[in-house]
């Protein structure tokens, strides 16, 4: 399996849903605590395996904004994998997800400078690296239902912009989707072969508006008066 | 890149102390026997122990979990660091054993075995900081390091210092030290035009936002610019890999690398080897290469540009 | 409606697979659920709580509820972080005897001694002169009960927020198609091919929006976004449209004017479904000019084009003339109000060329979104097979859909020309015929009701006893006023007065300065709850908070006795006399009720409770809980029982048996005695258990038949009256014409038989303002500001992971904005030489204040806008002393005047729509330029640190939340060792 997200950046609105839900499920999950530093301080921080940042394209009035979700993207070819010295960074053969053993890592942040999507971040209470497990600890756990197996931030999605699934199942949602709408690789150019993949922003809708006025027909306001509607 | 001073520190004398011992060895080989006395080499190879353990003892600092160090030569089938590490372990009884043959004059017995030995030594050495530059050199993530010259740099540096230190202790025990001065000139020279070549190469950006996002945003317009982080304290990221130093004082420490690190050194050799004649001219050439190689790091860090800056706000980097 | 959970996913056998490898993360046997509704903003999603060693595990949406189906914003997510905040109050605390108001210096009492005290001092209110209370409650969702409740009590003085919030929204809609948005209607999410979305500032609703966003998107619809910044939802809509604040108006007569040009318009809607063929007596000047023409009996008329004379306009099978001027039998002069319409819109000053000038968007664009709105509505049109009966008994085999529907809120409702501005909205959605039919704009049941829905506000206040009504309605005419013989406001906010005469909501924003001032009187006690007056939900913070704090020469208090309910340490309670400390949402009973502000699908009635998932850790008590204790303590009729003994137990006994109407009580669901009617019904005593047995939430299906055109579906009427959401089943006729603000224009014409304004200005305002057909007129802020001096519109926007909350204490939340930014189009910033990130002071006529500024391309370049109620004051919210929130953090509130800075309106006005009295803080003007060179840090105004109210804890400088230890997955050694490499 090649277990992944799809992310439509068409359909997102920046709401931050996602990423609180992430934080909301793993502090208290596999990878807990997610630490927050300064939580009623200056510069709060802390934790988070998913953030949304925000872009601009075009000049006003042209322009456009674009929310951009980010996490992992379980590499296909993971350099945060490949670089890690103790092994505590793995790649599963099972489903493709890249996990931290918590118990291995040495916290040299290594992997984190190998990784271009900052999809990494160090726990420094723990010393540990925490990153996306995809929630390992939910999408496999019987005991929800079904329909509850996704991550976290898939499930509480309020405008569905997320997808989750097995990119190695050509039917699969996030396959099925990903071919419709050209699914895109952040930094293909690396090599990593992320397999997260992100849905471009569709073309503006075109209407048709001719077919409405026909220019002859603009009619004299004294033509109406005439026309019979029942009531 | 945030530069930590436990991991300039690190590469610096872990460097100098790989060097130092691979020249001692290149030199034991070159010279068919043995250059120094014994007590002087083994003396000397203490030194260049003492440098290259203070340099992994300091690298640990930098871990946010150092209990678990031990295992960081456990992947050395594919990280870099991994190999570093290993290497650097499996050096000590490679070392020492060597030593212990010195010790016992083996060189006399033994000749063909020893310099076979002193090459390997040699050789070892000069992979571990090969290693040390390659940790860096691999990231394609920040294309400041993701370069050939990285590792080369590591390798001229440290030899470069290496035989600094050589030449003072050849000088400080009065060895004829006639045959080295062009040979050390020469590696100054080499470790600056390497340096140099680096300078130039990492010239320009190598990565824009358009690739960062463009894949995806896809939209006609590539003029993509941040808008909002997301956050308004710092996260791991911005701490990390935000790192901003004003390009003006970048230049300024550069050039004060160059000349601390290369330029007066190359002078003070000079003037010590050919016009005047004072142990403290070396003495000054050894503290300032090591002043001025450790800014060199600085800025290596410093100047580098982790690609995911390009999602909080950097054009290219 | 498919939820979103319905989605199959596809999970193979490889998962089952795998998961037998993996440890047990989860102890499910430890765990344990509950459902209960959230309230991290006001859209009440449905949520699941998993509980953990007595902790919060994880709160999830409920798949099956028909708010959220089953997603979750991130407030929602963040519910755990409210549930431990430091800044929770933990006792019911008194002013320190000796202590000055405003300086947060308290004493912990007991509940006995607070309920002991207030009561004594409300029993002598009451019994001498009950509006001497002023109660006005903040963003709760009890309006039913707190609004009973205040009736009970006999005052008039009661409001909620809504009179900052969106009553333009409400009352526009309910005086026009007798539905609106938000809680009151929603797009055809399900069928809807073009959407507009006007003036939302990342705020209501939140989940709805955000799935009917992807409904539209998943069917490649149209998304249009009118709105002068780019963030949020704007940014994925297909079209932006950059307006300039306070003109949507104009954009939307524009509209209406190249519809009408193009003869684009449902001419069978508008004779069937409006009063568009109504006649109106045509005698400018005269007394009875501009009201309908009616017949003896007060019937409406049309002119019937067959039998060329005037016809009872509600008859069905007349043949009404929808255009012409007419003379009646008796020689009155009429015209119809269709004609009206067209004299008005089709004259250029609505052309798209002069709304160009106006909204600053292009006329060609303003003529192409009329033309697609036309082409989808008319060329796409769909149809739902379904037979219906039309309220004449005419028969339909189908629903004929005109696919085109808007949502419209807070940049519409907070300026001045809110009400006329939504109005427009709403006839362009008349005229295109995509009134609550498929694809098009639905009312939510309770909704529609009879325009306007005929409940008058209470006045007559008498001592000792109840008020005749809720203190709020739907005035009618100038009759319905709150005002004395001399015309005189009876209400402390002015509410229902001339000066904003139909003010549904009231005006909470006038209450403390006129309660100061002693204008119109002066009062006791006033009680807030959940409201931060002192603060972000006031205008001109810094003087309200000098107000609160005001003393008439014998040193009392102007505002004698101040009591504050909240559940946080907010600015406000520092000003209290009396704290009473409310719970979380996550630890009470609540009901989410049909009498009040309804949960309601387009297609389902619903309602929901809330049910306690965690037991409160402090001395703290629900609200309602205190009011239902408070009314039985002070004897209400409608809490005593006739021997003089209270009626209800608690909250939820008064829940389970109070009953409006016969059968009509707070909850809708399981009635009867054992449950077994919906809607109506005897109290049920184990109502409760069944709404928590049914994960807190009650949905009743409405019948295919019924669901739509609802205003004119005889089922649906007839259904509706039976179940109490109307009075009678007679057909709702949408009011393109208001008749009733026509009234209001005579009286302010000297016109009209019945009370007149006698002030100049309130005669001015009433006469040109009351406009029975909507118009643009500039916003009143705008009116009286020099535009040289203020150039800049100034407005603000909520943060989708903050609208609506109380949680820049949030942990999780506060990472993601903890300072706010002025933004600024990048273009214009660059002419005025102000740089990104700079400190700039931004003026306006009531202050100024200094702030970072941050450029952008996606703002209207007049627009200056920032995010709202992010900064706080030093020491409160439990927040430490340097959080940015105090530090960099700051309001746009200082800048906003209550009253309006004109000079020619005599004594002070309020700063309000001169209809609903909607507070109008969109519509300020400001100037900006950059701060000296050694200013460049730090904003102002600077409060002075407050103190922490008592209990509010220190706070450490790691948080680590979890609900037990992790299991955690490891990777073997063997795998280390051997897995790859060499590459």
């Amino acid at each position: 399996m090649r277990l992944g997200l799809v992310v439509d950046l068409d359909k997102c609105v920046g709401c931050n849903a996602c990423a609180i839900a992430c934080k909301q499920w793993n502090t208290s999950g596999t990878s807990g605590s997610l630490t927050d530093y300064r939580p009623y301080g200056p510069d709060p921080s802390g934790v988070f395996f998913n953030r949304i940042r925000h872009y601009e394209t075009g000049n006003y009035p042209e322009n456009k904004t674009v929310h951009f979700p980010m996490s992992c993207m379980h590499c296909e070819d993971a350099a945060c994998v490949t670089v890690c010295p103790t092994g505590a960074s793995y790649k599963r053969e099972e489903d493709g997800i890249v996990l931290v053993d918590p118990e291995k890592c040495m916290g040299c942040n290594y992997c984190a400078w190998a990784c271009p999507y900052g999809a990494r971040e160090l726990d420094r209470e723990e010393g540990i690296m925490k990153k996306c497990t995809l929630c390992v600890d939910r999408i496999y756990d019987e005991n929800l239902p079904k329909s509850e197996r996704k991550p976290a931030c898939v499930m509480t999605c309020p405008t569905t912009a997320r997808y989750f699934g097995d990119f190695d199942d050509p039917e699969s949602e996030v396959s099925v989707v990903s071919r419709k709408r050209e699914g895109q690789e952040l930094f293909p150019e690396l090599g990593y072969k992320p397999v997260n993949k992100y849905l471009s922003p569709r073309n503006k809708v075109e209407i048709d508006q001719h077919d409405v006025v026909e220019p002859d027909l603009v009619r004299k306001v004294k033509d109406w008066v005439n026309k019979v509607v029942e009531l | 890149m945030h530069p930590a001073f436990s991991v300039i520190f690190f590469t610096v004398t872990s460097g100098a102390g790989y060097g130092l011992i691979a020249l001692l060895c290149l030199f034991n080989f070159l010279y068919f026997g043995m250059l120094f006395d014994k007590t002087n080499f083994l003396i000397f190879s203490g030194v260049s122990v003492a440098l290259f353990t203070m340099g992994l003892i300091s690298s640990t600092f930098h871990l946010a979990n150092p209990k678990n160090a031990w295992r960081a030569f456990m992947r050395f089938r594919t990280s870099w660091l991994a190999r570093e590490g290993l290497l650097a372990i499996l050096f000590y009884p490679t070392l020492f054993l060597y030593l212990i043959l010195v010790y016992f004059d083996f060189y006399k017995d033994y000749f063909l075995l020893m310099q076979l030995y002193s090459i390997y030594i040699f050789f070892f050495a000069i992979v571990i900081i090969y290693c040390t530059g390659m940790i860096y050199a691999c990231l394609k993530t920040i294309p400041q390091w993701n370069t050939i010259w990285t590792p080369i740099n590591y390798i001229t540096i440290g030899v470069y210092l290496g035989s600094l230190i050589f030449f003072l202790l050849l000088s400080i025990n009065e060895y004829n030290i006639n045959p080295y001065k062009p040979i050390l000139l020469i590696v100054i020279s080499l470790a600056f035009i390497t340096k140099f070549s680096y300078y130039l190469s990492i010239k320009g950006p190598r990565h824009g936002i358009g690739q960062a996002t463009n894949a995806a945003i896809k939209l006609k317009d590539t003029n993509v610019r941040l808008l909002d982080v997301g956050h308004t304290g710092g996260t791991f990221l911005t701490d990390e890999f935000g790192y901003n130093v004003a390009e003006r004082k970048l230049s300024k420490i550069k050039w004060f690398s160059i000349f601390s690190g290369f330029f007066v050194p190359f002078f003070l050799i000079y003037t010590y080897s050919y016009l005047f004649d004072n142990i403290v001219l070396c003495i000054f050439a050894v503290v300032l290469s090591f002043i001025g190689m450790i800014a060199e790091r600085w800025l290596f860090f410093a100047q580098a540009k982790h690609v995911v800056n390009l999602y909080h706000g950097s054009q290219q980097c | 409606m498919a939820t979103k959970q319905d989605k199959i996913v596809f999970h193979s056998d490889k998962f089952s697979k795998n998961a037998s490898k993996l440890p047990k993360f989860e102890n499910h046997d430890k765990q344990s659920h509950k459902h209960t509704t959230c309230y991290m903003c006001a859209c009440r999603c449905g949520i699941k709580v998993t509980l953990e060693n007595n902790k919060i595990r994880y709160i999830q949406g409920t798949p099956t509820h028909p708010v959220n189906k089953g997603v979750l914003c991130a407030k929602g997510n963040a519910g755990i972080m409210k549930q431990i905040s430091p800044a929770r109050l933990r006792q019911p605390l008194l002013r320190k005897p000796g202590s000055e108001r405003g300086t947060s210096e308290f004493i912990p009492i007991s509940w006995d001694e607070a309920l002991d005290m207030l009561t004594e001092r409300l029993k002598k209110i009451r019994e001498t002169d009950p509006k001497k209370l002023a109660f006005f409650t903040g963003r709760d969702q009890m309006q039913a009960l707190t609004g009973l409740w205040a009736q009970q009590f006999g005052t008039i003085n009661w409001a909620a927020h809504g009179g900052f919030c969106s009553v333009n929204m409400a009352a526009a809609g309910l005086y026009t198609t007798g539905f609106s948005f938000w809680e009151f209607g929603d797009p055809d999410w399900e069928k809807t091919k073009y959407f507009m979305l006007w003036g939302v500032a990342e705020d209501h609703a939140s989940n709805p929006i955000k799935i009917g966003i992807n409904r539209l998107k998943e069917r490649g619809g149209k998304f249009v976004a009118i709105n002068p910044v780019r963030t949020g939802y704007q940014a994925v809509a297909d079209e932006w449209v950059p307006i300039k604040p306070g003109t949507d108006a104009m954009l939307a007569l524009s509209l209406v004017h190249v519809l009408l040009k193009n003869e684009l318009f449902d001419w069978e809607f508008l004779v069937r479904y409006t009063n568009a063929h109504y006649l109106v007596v045509d005698t400018p000047r005269k007394k009875g000019d501009g009201l309908f023409y009616r017949n003896k009996d007060g019937v409406p008329q049309s002119w019937d084009l067959e039998k060329e004379s005037t016809v009872n306009a509600t008859d069905s099978k007349i043949k009404p003339a929808l255009l012409g001027n007419y003379v009646t039998e008796d020689g009155t002069p009429v015209k119809t109000v269709f004609t009206i319409m067209t004299e008005r819109y089709l004259d250029k000053e609505y052309s798209p060329e002069m709304a160009s000038k106006i909204c600053g968007v292009p006329a060609k664009q303003i003529e192409r979104i009329a033309r697609e709105l036309a082409h989808v509505a008319f060329k796409e049109t769909i149809e739902v097979k379904t037979e219906w009966t039309d309220w004449t008994g005419r028969k339909h085999d189908k629903f004929i859909g005109r696919p085109v529907s808007m949502h419209a809120m807070r940049g519409i409702s907070a300026h001045s020309n809110g009400f006329q501005a939504c109005r427009s909205i709403h006839f362009l959605q008349v005229l295109l015929g995509s009134v609550d039919c498929p694809g098009g704009h639905l009312a939510k049941p309770p909704y529609p009701k009879h325009v306007a829905p005929p409940i008058k506000p209470g006045k007559n206040v008498v001592p000792g006893q109840p008020l005749e009504s809720f203190p709020l309605g739907f005035p009618q005419e100038p009759e319905d006023l709150a005002i004395d013989d001399d015309g005189n406001p009876l209400r402390i906010d002015k509410a229902y007065s001339w000066e904003a005469p139909i003010a549904n909501h009231g005006l909470m924003h006038m209450a403390i300065t006129n309660a100061v001032a002693g204008d119109p009187y002066e009062i006791d006690t006033m009680i807030f709850f959940m409201a931060n007056m002192a603060w972000n939900s006031t205008m001109n913070t810094s003087k309200i908070r000098e107000s609160l704090c005001a003393k008439k020469k014998n040193g009392e208090y102007k505002i004698p006795f101040l009591v504050v309910c909240d559940a946080f340490d907010s600015e406000t309670v520092g000003y209290a006399d009396l704290v009473l400390p409310d719970t979380t949402y996550l630890e009470r009973y609540d009901t989410i009720s049909i009498l009040d502000r309804p949960i309601s699908e387009p297609h389902a009635v619903c309602d929901s409770i809330r049910s306690p998932v965690l037991e409160p850790d402090r001395d703290v008590r629900p609200w309602q809980t205190v009011l239902v204790e408070l009314a039985s303590r002070l004897k209400f009729p409608a809490f005593t029982k006739d021997d003089g003994e209270r009626k209800f137990k608690d909250y939820k006994d008064f829940i389970i048996n109070f009953e409006k109407a016969p059968g009509i009580g707070f909850l809708a669901g399981w009635r009867g005695e054992n449950g077994e009617n919906s809607l109506r019904g005897k109290p049920n005593p184990k109502q409760w258990e069944k709404y928590i047995e049914n994960k807190c939430f009650f949905q009743y299906e409405i019948a295919d038949s019924h669901k739509y055109f609802r205003g004119a579906n005889k089922g649906y009427l007839e259904f509706a009256k039976k179940v109490g959401f109307n009075a009678s089943s007679d057909p709702i006729i949408i009011e393109l014409y208001s008749e009733k603000l026509q009234k209001f224009k005579l009286a302010g014409m000297g016109l009209y038989d019945g009370p007149q304004p006698k002030r100049e200005r309130d005669q001015f305002r009433i006469s040109r303002f009351f406009d029975p057909l909507p118009s643009y007129y500039i916003p009143l802020e705008h009116r009286c500001t020099f535009s040289q001096k203020f150039p800049f519109y100034a407005i603000t926007q909520r943060p989708m992971f903050m609208y609506h909350s109380w949680d820049s204490q949030n942990a999780w939340l506060r990472q993601l904005q903890a300072h706010n930014y002025m933004h600024m189009n990048k273009a214009k910033a660059e002419e005025l030489g102000i740089k990104d990130l700079s400190w700039v002071w931004v003026e306006s006529n009531t202050g100024k204040i200094k702030v970072q500024v941050k450029l952008m391309e996606g703002v209207q370049s007049d627009t200056l806008w920032t995010w709202n109620a992010i900064g706080k004051q030093k020491g409160k919210w439990g927040l430490e002393d340097d959080a940015n929130e105090s530090t960099k953090g700051f309001l746009l509130n200082h800048l906003i005047n209550e009253h309006l800075p004109c000079a020619d309106t005599g004594s002070p006005i309020t700063n309000s729509d001169p209809i609903t009295g909607q507070a109008a803080w969109y519509d300020l003007k400001v100037n900006i330029y950059p701060a000296a060179e050694n200013e460049q840090f730090g904003v102002y105004p600077n409060f002075e640190k407050a103190n922490k109210a008592p209990g509010i804890p220190e706070t450490s400088d790691i948080l680590r939340y979890n609900t037990k230890k992790p299991v955690r997955l490891s990777r073997s050694l063997r795998d280390i060792l051997t897995k790859g490499g060499f590459e």
